[in-house]
């Protein structure tokens, strides 16, 4: 891939939020897929499941090129998440908000991933939406809370033009963030 | 959380636990034998109760899946097992053949074993928990 820049980009989130779907939604050729079996369908009913990482490549129009991994959802993968976040420019942390453990999910992926990189921006997006959009502001509330500023979507991960607007608004974010490092040097 | 014995039928659990001590047992230098699912759980190891199984469980899965990816994107066909060489030792982690779900032996062995030895017996010992594993209808 001839490009003019090169990103990376950790999508991230439980199990079932739909990060393997989101890398194959936008990614200009099929990922690399780590998916197998998945034998806790008590904790999730989901035939298969990702154990090391998704992997794709998405070249942007302005010629910046984008690598995409996505994680293992599972706690007992987190050595994954570390690894995967060196190097990256930000997180795209997935939830599935029909489940009644969402919220929870969203916190304690937003503060792990705080941990990992405290100064990694990250977006989030949130599937299957119940309602409105209202839940959307609530999420937002909820993060910043716990001193967590990161835009909330709500998205259908199978939609390409969905999970563009996460990447180019982790985009946005770096690029503000930047800016600011910039000027307070100033 | 649920144990292992609790996720996976325990008279299978058993059977391959028997397997892995009497595989440490009789291959030196070996210092861990660990069945593991494909997704990651550990369903038996020996010895038992070491706190680094578990995490080794899911590290087993994660580099087998991510070998086998390799595998195919470098049109190898299909990968045989994973082997690991450090200052301080080998790991060695194999499929177990035709057991539906997959899962995979991890082989940990003290700096001074033979890896051709070790991989013969690893072999063995995971065509030993294949027939006995396809014996009890996993």
């Amino acid at each position: 891939m001839n490009a003019d820049r090169e990103l990376k980009i950790v999508f991230t989130g439980p199990m079932g939020a739909g990060k393997t779907t989101a890398i194959r939604a936008i990614s200009d050729a099929p990922p690399v897929s780590t998916e197998v079996a998945n034998t806790d369908q008590a904790t999730v009913a989901k035939a298969t499941t990702t154990v090391a990482l998704d992997y794709g490549q998405l070249l942007l129009e302005d010629g910046t090129a984008v690598s995409l991994y996505g994680t293992p959802g599972q706690e007992r993968f987190s050595f994954m998440w570390e690894i995967l976040c060196r190097g990256a420019i930000g997180v795209v942390l997935l939830i599935d908000g029909s489940t009644p453990t969402a919220r929870e999910d969203l916190r304690t992926y937003a503060e792990a991933f705080r941990r990992i990189n405290p100064h990694q921006p990250f977006v989030i997006g949130v599937g299957r939406v119940p309602g409105d959009e209202p839940v959307l502001d609530e999420y937002a509330r909820a993060l910043a809370a716990r001193g967590i500023v990161a835009p909330v979507f709500g998205v259908d991960v199978r939609n390409r033009e969905d999970v563009l607007l996460l990447i180019e608004t982790l985009l946005c974010v770096l690029e503000a963030q930047t800016f600011e490092a910039a000027n307070a040097d100033h | 959380m649920q144990t292992t014995s609790q996720r996976f039928d325990a008279n299978i659990t058993e059977l391959a636990r028997q397997q892995l001590e009497a595989f440490v047992a009789a291959t030196s230098g070996v210092t861990l034998a660990v069945l593991t699912s494909g997704d990651g759980f550990e369903i038996a190891a020996h010895p038992r109760g070491l706190p680094t199984v578990q995490r080794l469980a899911a590290m087993s899965s994660s580099l087998q899946a991510l070998s086998e990816a390799m595998v195919q994107e470098a049109g190898l066909v299909r990968i045989r097992n994973l082997i690991i060489e450090s200052d301080g030792g080998t790991v060695i982690v194999l499929g177990i053949g035709n057991v539906t779900p997959r899962l995979s032996l991890t082989v940990v062995a003290s700096g001074d074993e033979i890896l051709g030895r070790l991989l013969w017996a690893s072999r063995e010992c995971s065509a030993a928990l294949e027939r006995r594993l396809l014996l009890s209808n996993v």
